[in-house]
């Protein structure tokens, strides 16, 4: 256990002088600060605490102005774009380098003849990348957190879950780059294959979407429909698990959703909460459990590569 | 040699070492060396020998493509030994995001060392090897030696009783050399055992009890130094004077003759009497009787291409003069 931690420490302090650690907490912090200059009252958008006010009906309703609304918009599209999508990504290139310096000439050896066995060494090291991705979250999804509580007045528990369920995401995609590193000793390498799986993981997801809600004629050519389907349960599911942190996210106010009392707001609701039929029937359970066996492979096939390699 | 196998307390055992790496290129083709504890063991050799790969096996860094033998008392990559062996590797490069002090801290953590006594030994350690000043500073502002120093102190964080150290020596100064050397022969009296491979042969001959030499992934020699320089002595004798009409008497004698040089091997004092008396008779002066001890280099030099250490010849003396 102590060896263990001290991977995750080490990690943690490699990152911590990665530059790229230092550009996201700031960007965390501007989102957060964007979010607080923004508030809303009856018919009136207010920016930057009245210094420009916004006269709009967009927002009211015959019940008033639902905030809640407003905050289950921001967290979708948090979701999707900083949390998601630029959270990720930039999460990916920041410690796609982990594996390659761990591996490094000179570097390697005095790690490797410490009395622990490789795939210990290995498992540390993976789950200090991802103890990146979690500070990260944590930070970003506290701070917006507060903000659209504190600010707005709507408190979303649910969205606490985004945390635990983004590093998932990320782990989907550091178990490729971890692979590719050991396999490859390259940063590079390891970026460029890391986004061409994770488009191929959208991609079979999009698609199969796409199959079962828009066009359900492509069921016909039988071969690539079950093709795709099956693909789908083989990848990482990382649109399903965003969609699954939406819902979640709303899943704790989601009676105040319901509530909406006129068609304009349930319209509204409707389009907030859009997720494609076959997502909503998902079960969180499937989706992360598969997403996590493909990880569990990959994770194996480095570990055995990585104690299997002459240094 | 003999008394070393019959030891029951070997620190290292090696048995028919050997490594192909892909490409079949084979780094190790049966090695066999022996280690007592509490001695310090050079390895020499010409680069590309196998001494990194031989120690890297030793630490399991590198798996061999066979191997027997036993360290510290159990099998070879067993690594729960490891706890209490120390390495230094050639040409490391540390995190340079970690100040000495936090390096020292993680690798002993990873050596299974607990905390108290991580706290105790790293500034102790930083201390012995010159560096007590640098422990809050980061690596990335360390010098070469600085780094070299570093090194070595990591490889005794775990309180070792085998010290593994491939070419410790490396990018340091006199000063540091001199201060690693001393660093050694305290390990030893302490009753550590010391495994380093070194280029500067002088080194070793300073402080190791036993070296072997390493040629092409084969040990060539092994023994202590006086062992492998013992019968390696030669004597040299010259004279004024015409010897060609002796020159058969010589030669029965084992001496060779090179202009005004007589070269007569091994340790026999009264052959060299007998040489001498020769040369006298023959009405020869001589001018100097030079007994020849063999230094390392010249055996490693032997060892390494049969290019046996030849005093270098009259003839051609006159020649380089003359040009
Ligand atoms: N990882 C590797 N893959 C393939 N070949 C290797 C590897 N490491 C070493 N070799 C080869 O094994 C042989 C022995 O190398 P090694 O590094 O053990 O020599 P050395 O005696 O330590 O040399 P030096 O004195 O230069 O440090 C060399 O021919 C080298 O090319
Ligand atoms: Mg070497």
């Amino acid at each position: 256990m102590m060896q263990f931690w001290a991977l995750i420490v080490d990690s943690f302090r490699e990152s911590r002088d990665r530059k790229i650690f230092w550009v996201m907490l700031v960007l965390s912090v501007l989102v957060a600060a964007v979010m607080f200059c923004f508030s809303f009252e009856q018919g009136k958008v207010n920016v930057l605490f009245g210094m420009w006010v916004i006269e709009t009906d967009y927002f009211t309703g015959i019940t008033g102005i639902k905030t809640d609304v407003i905050a289950a918009l921001v967290v979708d599209g948090i979701m999707d774009t900083a949390l998601g999508g630029m959270g990720v990504l930039l999460s990916i290139i920041a410690t796609a380098s982990f594996f390659p310096t761990f591996l490094d000439r000179g570097a390697i050896d005095v790690v490797l003849c410490k009395p622990m066995p490789r795939w210990k060494l290995f498992l540390g090291r993976y789950v200090g990348g991802m103890v990146f991705m979690g500070v990260q979250a944590t930070i970003f999804v506290v701070l917006t957190f507060l903000v659209v509580g504190l600010r707005w007045g709507v408190w979303l528990p649910g969205y606490l879950l985004a945390i635990p369920l983004v590093v998932l995401l990320f782990s989907y995609l550091y178990c490729i780059s971890a692979l590719v590193a050991v396999v490859t000793r390259s940063t590079v390498a390891a970026v460029l294959l890391t986004m061409l799986a994770w488009m191929a993981f959208t991609g079979v997801q999009s698609v199969d979407d796409l199959f079962t809600s828009k066009y359900p004629k492509w069921q016909e050519n039988k071969l690539v429909y079950e093709g795709v389907h099956a693909a789908r349960w083989i990848v990482p599911k990382t649109q399903d698990i965003i969609y699954l942190a939406k819902k979640w996210s709303r899943a704790a106010n989601a009676s105040v959703l319901v509530h909406a009392d006129n068609d304009d707001d349930r319209e509204m609701v409707d389009w907030a909460t859009k997720v494609e039929i076959a997502r909503r029937e998902m079960n969180p359970l499937a989706i992360i459990g598969s997403s996590l066996l493909f990880e569990a492979a990959i994770v194996l096939a480095a570990m055995w590569k990585f104690s299997r390699r002459d240094y | 040699m003999v008394a070393l196998t019959e030891m029951t307390n070997l620190a290292v055992d090696l048995i028919d070492v050997r490594k192909t790496y892909a490409k079949n290129i084979h780094a190790l083709r049966g090695v066999n060396i022996q280690v007592g504890r509490g001695e310090i063991f050079g390895l020499l050799g010409p680069n590309g020998a196998g001494k990194t790969t031989l120690v890297k096996i030793m630490m399991t860094v590198v798996k061999p493509t066979r191997a027997m033998g036993t360290i510290m008392g159990r099998p070879i990559g067993h690594r729960g030994k490891l706890a209490k062996t120390g390495y230094l590797p050639e040409n490391h490069r540390f995190p340079g995001y970690l100040t000495g002090l936090q390096l020292l801290d993680y690798y002993a953590a990873l050596a299974k060392v607990p905390r108290a006594a991580r706290r105790a030994s790293a500034p102790k350690l930083l201390d012995q090897l010159g560096l007590s000043k640098w422990g809050e500073t980061r690596i990335d502002k360390y010098s070469k030696g600085m780094m070299q120093r570093l090194g070595i102190a990591q490889a005794l964080m775990n309180d070792p009783e085998l010290i593994v150290l491939d070419e410790p020596t490396d990018g340091l100064d006199p000063v540091g050399r001199r201060d690693v050397r001393q660093l050694l022969l305290e390990l030893r009296r302490a009753g550590k055992t010391v495994f380093l491979n070194s280029h500067l042969l002088s080194e070793l001959e300073m402080v190791c009890d036993r070296v072997a030499i390493l040629v092409d992934g084969l040990v060539a020699r092994q023994g202590t130094l006086s062992e492998l320089t013992e019968h390696t002595v030669e004597y040299r004798i010259t004279f004024s004077g015409d010897a060609q009409p002796i020159r058969s008497k010589l030669a029965a004698l084992r001496a060779t003759v090179d202009g005004d040089l007589v070269v007569l091997s091994g340790h026999d004092p009264a052959k060299v009497n007998a040489v001498i008396d020769l040369l006298r008779g023959q009405g020869l002066l001589i001018e100097s009787v030079q007994p020849h001890r063999f230094s390392l280099e010249d055996i490693l030099v032997e060892a390494m291409g049969g290019t046996a250490p030849q005093p270098q010849s009259r003839e051609r003396q006159r020649a380089d003069k003359a040009s």
